[in-house]
């Protein structure tokens, strides 16, 4: 049972990689463009009909760069407190774990629009009052929606350091290392590569769950859409269909966005794949 | 090179190490034998500070090491231990797991520390799996990186326990001969194994524990074949059946 495997050098490993996030990429594209021929002609609308982009075009591109505008705040800001909340669990400030607790268990429990509408409703009168305006209750909301990911997030990175069995510690302390030497070289990168996946699934959760912000008046590309799909309802002379178009357009757009996400993870992934980490832990 | 006075260690309300005293002089094997739970693996790891005792005095080469103003890591550094379960970084390969001491501790540079690296591979006869992550490896082959791995620190001394019991039969030869090259070249060992053959081969001495206590003490010949204690003869009895 003394498998002999031929390590790959790193470049040809990368070539390998980087060609299968591309043919995953080109089959993806396929199989949407398939589902949206199919939808066209069983609803009968066309996606690229022009004199709806004509109307819709800026709300659309303006939703988009609002949305990633939200996103660049929330998943980043969300894996730090996530990551932080996650550590200081395993660690040696106990003290700290219980109030930690309570937070994860607070914003695990609690829809987030109900959260995002308290966050948007209260936050800004917690703020003096030069500072108080619309847009701060949008920033307060998208704030605590990264706090509500943190908390899920928390318990991945969690599990994750505690999926690296004690014994690679003892190992590490066994060979001289500081506590904080032997996390950071030998504990952690076991950790972070055990997290990737499920933080793969919870990004995809989050950059749906930016939708929500459209109801306290964030208004990115779900909102945005909203918005102009309640105009062309109420324009005479418009089509019914265009709703469609509107529709189909933006899950593209939000189905695009996790994929790239994802995909980005599921890369790096393989990218940092160790044969047998998972099996090990397990 | 190795002292131990009185050690004393509790874990809650269990009694676990009641006043164990030892020496182990330069160059020389001592091997421990004892029934599960008599608390080797906890003697063992208060010697190189893994565990903190709870009194008692752990002397190397002449100096009390467990106090307050000795960093144990200092300690860990001159003692290599090896484990039953091997605890190969998971996540590096042979190579790296045997390097990564050298350079995160001493601050050797990397390709020094790879040139010595391979050469105690190859000094257990794994030159040709420095790649190989610990997956890819046999139980036999992983502990014998976890022995390179230790030996690369440069130790002083080196712990053993029970390094071969997770070993499928057929992995252990390799381990055991890999232990008595390193004894014969004059390491310090103390080594907590029920191999008996090992243990006859390469101790000079042999410390039987049960329940805390150091009950015996004495030559293979002696522990294997005439042991004064009841207790040492029953347990004896059971290993060598
Ligand atoms: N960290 C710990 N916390 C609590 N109890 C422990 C701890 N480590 C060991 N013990 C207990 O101390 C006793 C002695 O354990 P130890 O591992 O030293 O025995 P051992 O002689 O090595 O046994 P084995 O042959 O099974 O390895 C056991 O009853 C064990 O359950
Ligand atoms: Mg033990």
């Amino acid at each position: 049972m003394a498998t002999t495997v031929a390590v790959p050098t790193r470049s040809s490993a990368l070539r390998v990689r980087v060609s299968k996030t591309a043919i995953r990429g080109a089959e993806m594209a396929v199989g949407t463009i398939l589902v949206i021929l199919i939808l066209q002609t069983v609803l009968r609308f066309n996606l690229l009909d022009e004199d709806l982009w004509k109307l819709y075009l800026p709300s659309f591109l303006d939703g988009i760069v609002l949305s990633l505008r939200y996103l660049g705040i929330i998943l980043p800001l969300s894996v730090v407190i996530g990551f932080t909340i996650g550590w200081a669990r395993i660690s040696r400030f106990r003290t700290l774990s219980w109030p930690l607790s309570v937070f994860v268990d607070f914003f695990r429990g609690v829809p987030p629009i109900i959260v995002v509408i308290f966050a948007a409703v209260l936050g800004p009168s917690l703020l003096p009052a030069r500072f108080q305006s619309q847009d701060i209750g949008i920033i307060i909301a998208a704030l605590t929606l990264a706090m509500h990911s943190g908390a899920y997030q928390s318990e991945i990175f969690r599990a994750g350091f505690m999926s690296v069995p004690r014994g690679q510690l003892e190992a590490a302390q066994s060979l001289g290392m500081t506590n904080g030497a032997a996390m950071r070289f030998v504990v952690l990168p076991q950790a972070l590569r055990l997290s990737i996946p499920p933080l793969a699934n919870e990004f995809a959760v989050v950059i749906k769950d930016t939708s929500l912000l459209a109801i306290v008046g964030g208004f990115e590309l779900f909102g945005s859409s909203f918005i102009f799909e309640q105009q062309i309802l109420f324009s005479p002379g418009n089509q019914l269909s265009w709703i469609f178009v509107v529709w189909t357009a933006v899950a593209l757009v939000y189905f695009v966005m996790t994929f790239a996400v994802t995909e980005l993870l599921n890369a790096i992934d393989r990218r940092y794949h160790v044969k047998g980490l998972e099996a090990v832990t397990v | 090179m190795i002292r131990v006075e009185e050690l004393e260690k509790h874990f809650g309300a269990l009694h676990v190490l009641k006043g164990v005293s030892l020496e182990v002089q330069k160059g020389e094997v001592l091997v421990i034998i004892g029934p599960s739970g008599s608390g080797k693996s906890t003697l063992l790891r208060c010697i190189n500070l893994l565990i903190e005792p709870d009194s008692g005095r752990v002397f190397l080469d002449g100096t009390q090491v467990n106090r307050r103003d000795i960093r144990p890591e200092w300690v860990r550094q001159q003692v290599g231990m090896v484990f039953q379960s091997f605890n190969l970084f998971a996540h590096l390969t042979a190579l790296q797991n045997v390097t990564l001491g050298p350079i995160r501790v001493l601050g050797t540079d990397p390709t020094t520390a790879g040139a010595q690296g391979r050469k105690l591979l190859a000094r257990v006869g794994l030159a040709d799996k420095a790649d190989a992550y610990p997956a890819q490896l046999s139980g036999g082959q992983q502990q014998r990186v976890a022995i390179a791995r230790a030996l690369a620190m440069n130790p002083k001394a080196m712990l053993f326990d029970e390094p071969t019991s997770a070993l499928d039969p057929e992995y252990i030869r390799e381990v055991l001969d890999a232990m008595a090259a390193l004894a014969r070249d004059g390491m310090t060992m103390i080594v907590v194994t029920h191999e008996m053959g090992f243990a006859s081969e390469v101790a000079k001495r042999i410390l039987f524990m049960d329940a805390g206590r150091i009950i015996e003490e004495g030559s293979p010949e002696e522990i294997f074949h005439s042991p004064k204690q009841e207790r040492t003869r029953m347990f004896v009895g059971k290993i060598l059946r």
